[in-house]
């Protein structure tokens, strides 16, 4: 049969191209087949829940809670939907499976962006692939708040109200804006089947063909290579073939990685939306947006109010918190390989510690994303009574500068410890073999 | 052998191209804006969507009582929030949901305790007062403060607003004050007794006074 279908479909040339992609073995080269595996579940439960879910915020009778005659208890058919795919045989499971597994896909980007950042391999010849990674990263958060809205319970209503707000809140366009992508004044009759639009085609179509980029342009430039293939073999690429050697480690971390999810979710519920009960007036006490965005939301928190008027247009602290600040943070990650300057192609993935700037820039980045994410639990700080409501911007605000500063100035003391460590460790062996060799 | 001799053309193979790609990108550009635009569906300024107008009653927006006239006797220093009742073309009841800005914060509190810049006079006896329930930050529904009797608290970037004085922002990022609503005694109930004061989330003052008209001229 092989030579059947070679004849017609030279299936060894796309063998030698290809499927024999080498792949370098090393536990830090898998973050970036994880969030792989992720797209793929999230494809995979997602076309099975959007069977039964309905998406239309029209009000329906509850079925499960009628009301009286006088007085139905009417809710958006998407809420009711939900209510009715957590009822069926494993729905809640499908459900929690398919949240649980997009929390995960954007958790092992961002860990495999780290690895990429840390070992420098966005350098010549891949920045490409750094651009791609990084827009992967933005649509596989839209998707994922996208996702969060469908289910349409109170808090995925507020959650939609405050993206509503901060999409009106760009200068000028800002009420068009957020008319045009929300389907109307908010809460627009065709909000949910807008979203529903966005989350199960436009989104995953767009998250596909990058995806597909990213992949075909790292088969074309090969992987970095691990530091042990310098010593193997310098300046081969090392690494075992995509078939079969790879395919049947990639499988077994599937079914692992699969193993793990469906642990999560069966023991740890996200998102009960029983709970949370259909949108209504009342408030939800607290309420954050999932982590990945919680850095922005804390940068809202700590800003003080204003509001400036230039032409016309209104320039607000929502508007600079949660659209300049993020699109300042993403403008320096994307600009990450134009501050690499050397013209040779990078072969070989490179020790952190040799590049202490670049580490110490990292880790100091992270922990700025981190203390603002912090910021984002003020109002408990200050109900837990660990701030008070006079001094927590204040102390948010120093922590801001100060905590990265720390980090910047530590990271680069460390390095350097271990750094003359080491060359004290090879002096010392060469020292003992100088002395042998006596 | 006849020897031709090439005539320089009046463009460049090359600018013809880019000319011709210049052309079909701004078409298509232009095109697709228009699609972006349809994706904007025309508002319709029903009644249900109206701000509270003079003479609407004010009801609970709680699950529990949805709909039930709020009385006098049920104010507190504990917020209770409530939506403007008016009348639909044929005079039934209507509950203007269905803009979910309109839900509003009812306050009531011991004589003298409401000062300035609260507009007294949209007050009932200085006691009673009513403030757009929105945040003019992002638009969540503020709260009670959970510390504070008598403060207010936004759940979503803990914006503070002090009931007592106007509703002014006293912590955390909202640009602006709550709007005021003013009200009247009607009975046991109340009744609202005019446009807010200043422009509620999320209408800018300009937008705010289109729409005053707008209800004005429809209600007319
Ligand atoms: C590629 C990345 C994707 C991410 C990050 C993602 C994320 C999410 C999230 C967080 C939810 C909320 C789940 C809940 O609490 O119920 C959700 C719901 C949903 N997603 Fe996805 N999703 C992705 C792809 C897809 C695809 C490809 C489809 C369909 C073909 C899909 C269909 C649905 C449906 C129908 C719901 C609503 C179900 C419900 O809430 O009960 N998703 N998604
Ligand atoms: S929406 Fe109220 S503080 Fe941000």
């Amino acid at each position: 049969m092989n030579q059947w279908l070679d004849e017609r479909l030279h299936i060894s040339r796309l063998n030698d191209k290809f499927l024999r992609k080498a792949f370098p073995v090393h536990h830090s080269f898998f973050l970036g087949e994880i969030t792989l595996f992720s797209l793929i579940i999230l494809i995979i439960t997602g076309i099975v829940l959007a069977l039964s879910y309905e998406p239309s915020n029209s009000l329906v009778v509850n079925s499960f809670d009628p009301g009286t005659a006088e007085k139905q208890n009417l809710i958006p058919a998407a809420y009711h939907s939900a209510l009715k795919i957590n009822a069926m045989p494993f729905g809640d499971m499908l459900r929690r499976v398919h949240h649980w597994t997009a929390n995960i896909m954007v958790a092992a980007a961002v860990i495999h962006m780290m690895r990429i950042y840390f070992t420098g391999a966005f350098k010549k010849p891949r920045e490409i692939n750094w651009w791609i990674g990084m827009l992967l990263l933005i649509f596989t958060a839209l998707t994922a708040v996208t996702g969060y809205i469908l289910p349409y319970d109170n808090y995925a209503y507020n959650t939609v109200k405050v993206v509503y707000g901060i999409a009106a809140s760009v200068p000028w366009v800002g009420s068009w804006l957020a008319q045009a992508a929300f389907a109307g004044n908010f809460p627009g009759d065709g909000i949910i089947p807008r979203i529903y639009g966005y989350h199960i085609m436009l989104l995953p179509g767009i998250l596909l063909a990058l995806t597909g980029a990213h992949m075909l342009i790292m088969i074309k430039q090969k992987h970095t290579q691990p530091q042990y293939a310098k010593r193997i073999a310098y300046k081969k690429i090392v690494g075992v073939p995509l078939l079969t050697q790879q395919t049947p480690i990639m499988l077994m971390l599937t079914l692992l990685f699969a193993g793990i999810v469906l642990l999560f979710s069966a023991f740890i519920p996200v998102h009960p939306v029983e709970f949370f009960g259909p949108p209504s007036t009342t408030p939800i006490n607290n309420i954050k947006p999932d982590w990945y965005l919680l850095w922005v939301f804390g940068a809202l928190a700590i800003i003080p109010s204003f509001e400036m008027n230039i032409l016309g247009g209104v320039i607000g602290s929502e508007f600079v918190g949660a659209i300049l600040l993020p699109t300042m943070v993403i403008g320096a990650m994307f600009a990450v390989p134009m501050l690499d300057r050397s013209k040779d192609n990078n072969y070989y993935a490179e020790n952190p510690t040799n590049h202490p700037v670049r580490l110490a820039i990292g880790t100091s980045f992270m922990a700025l994303l981190i203390i603002l994410s912090v910021a984002g639990y003020k109002p408990d700080l200050i109900s837990g009574n660990v701030l008070t409501t006079a001094n927590a911007n204040t102390v948010l605000w120093i922590l801001v500068f100060l905590v990265p500063a720390v980090t910047y100035f530590s990271t680069i003391g460390i390095v350097r410890g271990i750094r003359s460590l080491r060359e004290a460790d090879e002096r010392e062996s060469l020292a003992h073999a100088a002395a042998a060799d006596d | 052998m006849t020897r031709y001799r090439k005539q320089d053309p009046e463009i460049t193979r090359r600018r013809f191209i880019n000319a011709a790609m210049g052309t079909t990108a701004t078409v298509g550009i232009v095109s697709l804006v228009g699609v972006l635009g349809t994706a904007n569906p025309v508002f319709r300024l029903t009644r249900d969507k109206m701000p509270p107008v003079e003479g609407d009653i004010l009801v609970h927006a709680s699950a529990s009582k949805e709909g039930e006239p709020i009385k006098i006797s049920e104010l507190s220093e504990q917020l209770v929030r409530a939506w403007p009742m008016g009348k639909d073309k044929e005079g039934n009841k209507l509950i203007r949901k269905g803009d979910p800005n309109n839900v509003l914060a009812i306050y009531r509190f011991p004589k003298g305790q409401i000062v300035a810049p609260t507009h007294l006079d949209a007050t009932i006896d200085g006691e009673i007062v009513a403030y757009s329930d929105i945040c003019t930050h992002a638009g969540c529904s503020v709260s009670d403060d959970d510390q504070q009797e008598g403060q207010m608290k936004c759940p979503c970037h803990s914006g503070q607003y002090d009931p007592k004085r106007g509703c002014i922002v006293v912590g955390g990022p909202p640009p602006r004050a709550l709007a005021q609503l003013p009200i009247k005694q009607d009975g046991e109930g109340l009744v609202v007794g005019g446009f807010f004061l200043e422009n509620p989330y999320p209408f800018t003052e300009s937008e705010w006074e289109a729409r005053k008209e707008a209800v004005k001229a429809q209600l007319a």
